[in-house]
């Protein structure tokens, strides 16, 4: 029962943040139809960037978070106007290569730029663990879901609740409406590619201290935010975040109690599975087979 | 005059080893005509029947396994008591070849029932899921630890240990390849797949089995796939679960893309631009981290100018 | 009579000319490590070991009157990148003896290229057994089997009283062949075997497994992978308040990472390492130990770095002293040299025995294996 407790307890830390990864890439992927490679790098970079600013320049840790988002979000920014711009026209997998090679450039910058050894950042947070009971867990991991879970409700706020929202909800229902209707596509663009990817720079910005910085961090993490896309549903908020809590939880209890090697697996398969009983996922708005 | 051409270009590739002193060269030649194999099988499924399928590498790799398996012989106590003693490489290449083709029509079936971006990621999803089976079936597939010592192809006397043997031998499926993808394309079921890639509903309306074409799409790319992958375990001699790296998936479909999908010379030119590229980039002489980096921005440069691909830009430009 | 002395002065200085710049032609050695991708720390590790390695002999005067060149190949954590290294620096750089590939499936995957050309290669790193027994004459390797290091390991049973041990391995050759090893080795000798745990070598959460193994309830756990999941293996078993004692095994762990990266969950950790660069004077010859560790640190090199450069200096070093013994830079004149050397390495004394199928037999060196501690922050001897 203890091992059970502690699973769910892990399975709940891991959860915000796969939700944050997947929710960044629901949109991107949801809105502007286009398979980001480098969403994976974007969580690298925000991880990178605390170490930076903890580290190197001595940036007090509560200050270098919201920094470490904001330089992901202009990341993001940037990658959209320099590479997706032109190519907003052209086919899914034209842009889709275009995020591959990004994706290889960036990931080949940062192991020039910090070299393959892994970096560790340190934080404020006690060393020893609070403990519940039988059951234990740091207080670094604590803090990153309470984040986690706030900036979520940021995104879902966003989305929701401005004007800005309600133009990108609008472009994912129905992109040619939309812009007659006086949305500029272009910037709902930037602005989607943007904050998807800040999402992804905040989640390395807040899982970098609780693991170690390395360059090809990102692939893994990027594998999962797929897997929480098609749990959740293309587009939907809500699906993505209980997508990524549910996936956490899965991981955690095929690998306690079926196979841990087969841990990483369990997502895959879990996605198989759904997409054979319930093809748009868990909670999709829109219909879409074919 | 377009028949003379090409006979003219398969004569003068055929030649290569006749004439080419560099070995190096020619082993790259080799890697590059396999991975070419593989990129026109994946254009099947991507260019003409307009299907997002980035776990080409699985069909690759486990024609890759099968093939070595049955060349080296196995045994297995779970999930039930077998034993296979050690075929001669033909028949392992076509078991190969069989396995790839049976999960295709496998993964067909499941990932048809969804499209675009869910089909991206089912397919993604294979992969990785077949590679863990991979690592983690040690009883099988050794796991980690490798299968080595692979057999080479032993046909009609002929060892196909040395290098100008394997260039024909890859040249020789490479060609067979193009054909039936050619001949596929242009008959009956060739224009159904490629009328469902441009307008499903408007093709289903008139009647077209959507999955039954789909899935055979999926057949005749995965064993052709399973073919490339058979080639890579007799030539290189050793197969582990790294040969479902994402890195192999990506050379396919970049050879694909920037070659031009839904052409036939395609995956040619981009194959062998993308595949020989790296090789040129080692001989520069910079740092192996910029190797990479400029790789991932010429790919991204190329499909910014040409986002149709090098040979649709190029027939434009003669048209 | 006047010209034909002339003559002579003249092509005896011509010759003089001709022959010091065909001496001058550097011996080539080819080197394939993975310098980008997975493993790129450790790959470019290695390769810094090897390059001072290649200063030091060339500031001596270099082997046979020449300097020797190193030709550093990336293999990208690739199979398939690898046999292409291979088969360049041997038919393109025509290199007589490589160096090489760090992991055992890049290993494995260029063992056809040296029985295709006859190509001797040292390998340095690699811990498969596969290695050794396949059948490749040309294979010479200096790194331990994981079956060596268990069996080095066995005094030590004794000594921390193990009764009951768990293992979490990283999910490749190196992890799962350790794992095998160590597990045959303690049961031989009355340890009882708990759970093996795997992870995926990318894997950063191990808060199942390590779950598990607290309800085990062993008293050690070997633990086998990579240094950065090592620092990550520490801080959460701590964060999981596991009681067992954690020993690390691999030699490729470097202690002076897990002190910077896990802090304080670092301390009462042992590690089986191969180098001890804290304490030259414990490996058989410290001068050659303390002469790498100056000049590593010299090129600021990083230091958790140390204990998997070496492996690049005592491949080197095998290769110039079979070279010197062979009288010539060629590949079968280098290959039977080195059954014969015995050289002063940085691990211990090197020299080779004969493993694997008899008439196609490996070289196999047999090192030395040392345990450290972690007390307080400091490398300590155990």
């Amino acid at each position: 029962m203890d091992q059970l407790l502690q699973h769910g307890l892990n399975a709940l830390m891991l959860g915000g943040t796969y939700a944050l990864l997947g929710i960044g890439l629901t949109l991107i992927f949801g809105i502007m139809k286009v398979v980001n490679f480098t969403h994976g790098e974007l969580y690298a970079f925000g991880a990178y960037m605390m170490y930076a600013l903890v580290m190197l320049l001595g940036v007090s840790f509560f200050v270098a978070l919201p920094l470490a988002i904001a330089l992901g979000v202009a990341l993001g920014a940037l990658l959209e106007l320099v590479l997706l711009r032109r190519l907003r026209a052209a086919d899914i997998d034209t842009t889709m290569l275009v995020m591959i090679g990004a994706w290889i450039a960036l990931q080949n910058a940062e192991q020039l730029a910090w070299t393959g050894v892994a970096k560790s950042i340190s934080t404020p947070f006690p060393a020893a663990p609070l403990v519940i009971g039988p059951v234990s867990v740091a207080w670094n991991r604590v803090f990153v879901l309470v984040i986690a879970l706030i900036l979520i409700f940021v995104a879902y706020l966003v989305i929701n609740r401005t004007k800005l929202g309600r133009a990108m909800r609008a472009t994912f229902q129905d992109r040619d409406t939309a812009a007659l209707m006086g949305v500029r596509i272009g910037n709902i663009h930037t602005a989607t590619f943007a904050l998807g990817s800040g999402l992804a720079a905040a989640a390395g910005a807040l899982l970098g201290p609780v693991f170690v910085a390395y360059p090809s961090m990102g692939d893994l993490a990027a594998a999962k935010a797929f897997a929480v896309v098609i749990l959740g549903g293309l587009g939907s908020i809500p699906g993505a975040t209980l997508g990524g809590f549910i996936l956490a939880l899965v991981e955690e209890l095929g690998a306690g109690y079926v196979s841990s090697g087969y841990r990483d697996a369990m997502g895959f398969l879990l996605i198989i599975v759904i997409l054979l009983f319930r093809p748009t996922g868990l909670f999709a708005r829109k219909e879409r087979v074919g | 005059m377009k028949a003379a051409a090409t006979a003219a270009f398969v004569v003068v590739l055929a030649s290569v080893p006749l004439w080419l002193d560099n070995a190096y060269f020619l082993h790259v030649l080799i890697v590059t005509g396999i991975f070419i194999i593989a990129a026109m099988s994946l254009n099947l499924l991507l260019g003409y029947a307009g299907q997002l399928s980035l776990g080409h590498v699985a069909f690759f790799g486990i024609g890759a396994y099968a093939s070595a398996l049955v060349s080296l012989g196995f045994k297995l106590t779970f999930p039930f008591e077998i034993e296979v003693q050690a075929k001669p490489v033909w028949l392992a290449m076509l078991m190969g070849m069989l396995a790839a083709g049976a999960s295709g029509w496998f993964i067909g079936r499941i990932a048809f029932k969804v499209r675009g971006a869910y089909f991206v990621i089912v397919s993604i999803s294979f992969v990785e899921v077949v590679r863990l089976v991979a690592v983690n079936w040690v009883e099988l597939t050794q796991g980690p630890m490798a299968l080595n010592n692979i057999p080479p192809l032993e046909v009609w006397g002929i060892t196909f240990l040395r290098k100008p043997a394997n260039y024909w031998l890859v040249l020789g499926v490479a060609i067979a390849s193009y054909v039936l993808i050619r001949r596929l394309v242009c008959s009956r079921a060739g224009r159904a797949m490629v009328a469902l890639a441009e307008n499903e509903p408007l093709a289903t309306s008139v009647g077209i089995d959507v999955t039954r074409y789909l899935v055979l799409a999926a057949v005749v790319s995965a064993t052709m796939a399973g073919a490339a992958g058979a080639l890579y375990a007799h030539y290189v001699r050793i197969v582990d679960p790294d040969v479902f790296l994402f890195i192999y998936t990506v050379t396919m479909v970049i050879m694909v893309i920037t070659g031009g999908k839904g052409t036939l010379a395609g995956p040619v030119v981009g194959g062998l631009i993308f595949g020989l590229l790296p090789e040129g980039l080692r001989a520069a002489a910079i740092a192996p981290e910029a190797q990479w980096i400029v790789y991932g921005l010429l790919m991204v440069l190329v499909v910014y100018f040409l986002p149709r691909g090098i040979v649709p830009a190029f027939t434009k430009i003669r048209g | 009579m006047n010209f034909g002395w002339k003559a002579i002065a003249a092509a005896f200085a011509a010759s003089l000319v001709a022959g010091s710049v065909g001496a001058q032609e550097p011996i080539k050695i080819g080197v394939t490590q993975p310098l980008t991708g997975a493993f790129a720390a450790s790959g470019n590790y290695v390769a810094q070991g090897a390059k001072i390695a290649e200063e030091a002999i060339n500031k001596q005067g270099g082997v046979l009157g020449r300097k020797i060149q190193l030709v550093i190949e990336d293999n990208k954590s690739n199979p398939t990148e690898a046999v292409a290294t291979a088969e360049k620096l041997i038919s393109k750089d025509k290199v007589p003896v490589l160096m090489g590939a760090w992991s055992s499936t890049l290993t494995l995957a260029v063992m056809p290229k040296l029985m295709e050309y006859q190509v001797p290669m040292v390998v340095e790193t690699s811990s498969s057994g596969k290695i050794t027994t396949s059948g490749n004459p040309y294979i010479f390797r200096i790194s331990p089997t994981s079956e060596m290091e268990a069996k080095a390991f066995v005094p030590m049973v004794k000594k921390f009283n193990i009764k009951k041990a768990d293992f979490l391995a990283t999910n490749n050759d190196f992890g799962l062949g350790a794992s095998q090893e160590f597990s045959k080795m303690l049961k031989e000798n009355g340890v009882q075997v708990g759970v093996v745990e795997t992870m995926d070598p990318k894997a950063t959460d191990f808060s199942a497994q390590l779950a598990k193994i607290k309800a085990s309830g062993g008293d050690t756990l070997f633990v086998t992978t990579a240094v950065e999941q090592a620092t990550l293996i520490l801080r959460q078993a701590k964060e999981q308040q596991l009681k067992a004692r954690i020993i690390t095994t691999g030699g490729s762990v470097s202690p002076d990472q897990l002190i910077a990266q896990a802090g304080a969950a670092a301390n009462g950790s042992y590690h089986l390492v191969f180098f001890t660069p804290w304490f030259p004077d414990a490996v058989k010859n410290p001068d050659i130990a303390k002469k790498f560790v100056g000049e590593w640190t010299a090129r600021k090199y990083e230091v958790g770095g140390l204990t998997e450069g070496f492996r690049g200096w005592d491949a080197v070093h095998t290769i110039v002293e079979a070279i010197k013994h062979a009288g010539k830079a060629e590949p079968k004149a280098i290959q039977d040299a080195l059954w014969h050397v015995k050289v002063k390495g940085i691990n211990g004394d090197i020299a080779f025995i004969k493993q694997g199928p008899a008439g196609k037999e490996s070289a196999q060196n047999v090192p030395s294996v040392y345990v450290v501690r972690i007390d307080n922050g400091k490398v300590v001897r155990n």
